[in-house]
């Protein structure tokens, strides 16, 4: 055994590499549809507002709120024993679609439901970039 | 979505209304029950639940039976192990509301002529699972990467489902103000119910001051406001109204039921604090002509404390946002308002996904418990079963012949 262990890496499904490849960029795109024009995740070939099937990834805001959240204090893979405790958030964008992020820069007892937040990137490594957020600086 | 695909035309559930009865019901040993498999409890329970009844294996020819998510047609293998060719035969997937879902099916089924006695029964096997051994314990711990999801989820540390439920306590925390010591008198409650149960899983006393002191898992929740692992199967024994008058026990009449799925997701909407036994409910209270004040006992998925909470107030007990007072004022206790998990639960009986939570509201509609078990004077009982991913509900409502 040599090193600490490594945590999971996204395994993008088609529908969701162009999220994963946008994000590489910084940039945090989602499907929006061409038909009704609402955003929605986490991807899918078809749009669940209007079941329409054309859609294209268009970059967003990055900022939103804190929905909900909780602190992982138990160790469930030996790769996050080191960032216990550590928060998982259900943030939801100012365009609408809620998605599952840590929220970085700030103690865990600090974080807040409705908390305005903004995206950040976190490098897994030269491929991969996973999209985290923080609080919006006042 | 329009009102029209949400609105039944008419009500032809309220014609299945006390048509069919529960006429056997038992468990298997529960907890920790090493060098057995589910079906081998699957199979015990069934066995008491017909002694139960008095009858005989060649009685069924209805098996909705359910056992852990990775047993290929669960209800096969039990008809097999029976040794009979069931006309009716299936098992249910949506987690823990399947059990209730069973019932429905077999009032359903025996109603139209496809089966006359049914056995509905879940069975599960995870403690053992679980703690066989060290070498066990540390697989179940560390699960291989192609058993997770494949993102969205794992690469932010984001694992089972105690955190998933967890997301909805923090919500309901932030909208109303609701305390983890009010999470804290569940745990307490229904220990305190468990230690009247000589089956129960735990056995030492639970305070309030216990329940702070346990270790956090996935805040807001600590190690008393998730349910146990645990080895339980439960069955129940189903056939028509008319039919149970002749057998052993006193029959008890299934009044109504509901289903509801919300599945938008758990984490649409506002689904986390307002969950499917809201409609599951109400069809549940239409089918049998009642409310929630004809309620006496309430026995409650609880797969972690808040579900309790927030349940209690979709099912109309006390308004929404107001279920930590009710909790807080000791109605779930044993003498309270409305006597809850009166044999302890998921919290402390044993975990078997809501069987046990029928099993126990058949018990009190017979009023066949010593007094210190029994809730005073019940005529009905209104049980829950939730599951699926969080968003999987269905509703049971008992009652005295």
């Amino acid at each position: 055994m040599t090193g600490k262990p490594a945590k999971p890496k996204p395994r993008p499904a088609p529908e969701s590499l162009p999220y994963w490849e946008a994000a590489k960029e910084h940039r945090l795109a989602l499907p929006q549809c061409e038909d009704c024009e609402q955003f929605w995740f986490p991807p899918s070939r078809n749009c669940p507002h209007c079941l329409s099937m054309k859609s294209a990834f268009k970059t967003v805001s990055g900022r939103g709120k804190v929905f909900s959240f909780v602190t992982f204090h138990r160790v469930y893979r030996p790769a996050f024993a080191e960032d216990v405790p550590y928060v998982v958030a259900l943030v939801e964008l100012d365009e609408g679609p809620r998605l599952l992020t840590n929220i970085l820069g700030i103690a865990p007892e600090e974080v807040r439901c409705e908390m305005p937040v903004e995206v950040v990137f976190d490098d897994y490594d030269a491929d991969v970039s996973i999209p985290k957020f923080k609080p919006v600086s006042a | 979505m329009n009102a029209f695909s949400q609105t039944p035309l008419i009500e032809p559930s309220r014609e299945l209304r006390d048509t069919c009865a529960i006429v056997g019901t038992a468990t298997s040993r529960l907890g920790k029950v090493p060098g057995t498999s589910a079906l081998d409890l699957m199979i015990e329970a069934i066995r008491n639940a017909l002694d139960d009844a008095g009858l005989k294996a060649s009685d069924v020819d209805g098996v909705l039976c359910r056992g852990p998510d990775d047993s290929y047609s669960h209800h096969q293998l039990v008809a097999e192990r029976l040794g009979v060719n069931a006309r009716f035969s299936t098992t249910l997937t949506n987690g823990g509301a399947s059990q209730i879902m069973s019932v429905a099916l077999a009032v359903m089924a025996i109603r139209f002529g496809l089966a006359n006695t049914v056995v509905c029964g879940f069975a599960r096997d995870t403690w053992s699972r679980t703690h066989a051994n060290e070498e066990v314990r540390v697989r179940n711990e560390t699960r291989p990467d192609s058993m997770l999801a494949s993102d969205f989820a794992p690469e932010y540390g984001y694992f089972g489902a105690t955190a998933a439920h967890a997301f909805g306590a923090t919500r309901h925390m932030h909208l109303y103000g609701t305390t983890r010591d009010q999470f804290g008198e569940i745990a307490v409650a229904f220990r305190e119910h468990a230690l009247r149960n000589p089956q129960a899983q735990m056995k030492k006393p639970l305070t309030i001051e216990d329940y702070h002191a346990g270790r956090l898992i996935v805040a807001p929740f600590g190690i008393y406001d998730c349910s146990l692992r645990s080895d339980a199967a439960g069955a129940v024994i189903v056939t028509s109204a008319a039919r149970a008058k002749d057998l052993r026990q006193p029959p008890v009449l299934i009044k109504g039921f509901g289903t509801h799925n919300n599945t938008r997701g758990w984490f649409a909407d506002d689904n986390m604090v307002v969950t499917a036994a809201k409609q599951a409910g109400e069809a549940a209270y239409r089918m049998a002509g009642l409310g929630p004040q004809d309620v006496d006992t309430a026995q409650i998925y609880d797969c972690f404390t808040y579900m309790v909470l927030t349940q209690l107030e979709d099912y109309g007990f006390c308004k929404k946002g107001e279920g930590g007072p009710f909790v807080a004022s000791g109605a779930l206790r044993l003498g309270g308002a409305l006597p809850c998990n009166t044999s302890g639960g998921q919290l402390s009986e044993s975990h078997c996904e809501g069987m046990l939570q029928i099993v126990e509201g058949v018990r009190q509609m017979r009023h066949t418990y010593p007094q210190h078990r029994q809730v005073k004077d019940a005529e009905v009982a209104l049980i829950s079963g939730h599951g699926g991913n969080q968003v999987c509900h269905s509703t049971l409502i008992l009652g005295r012949a």
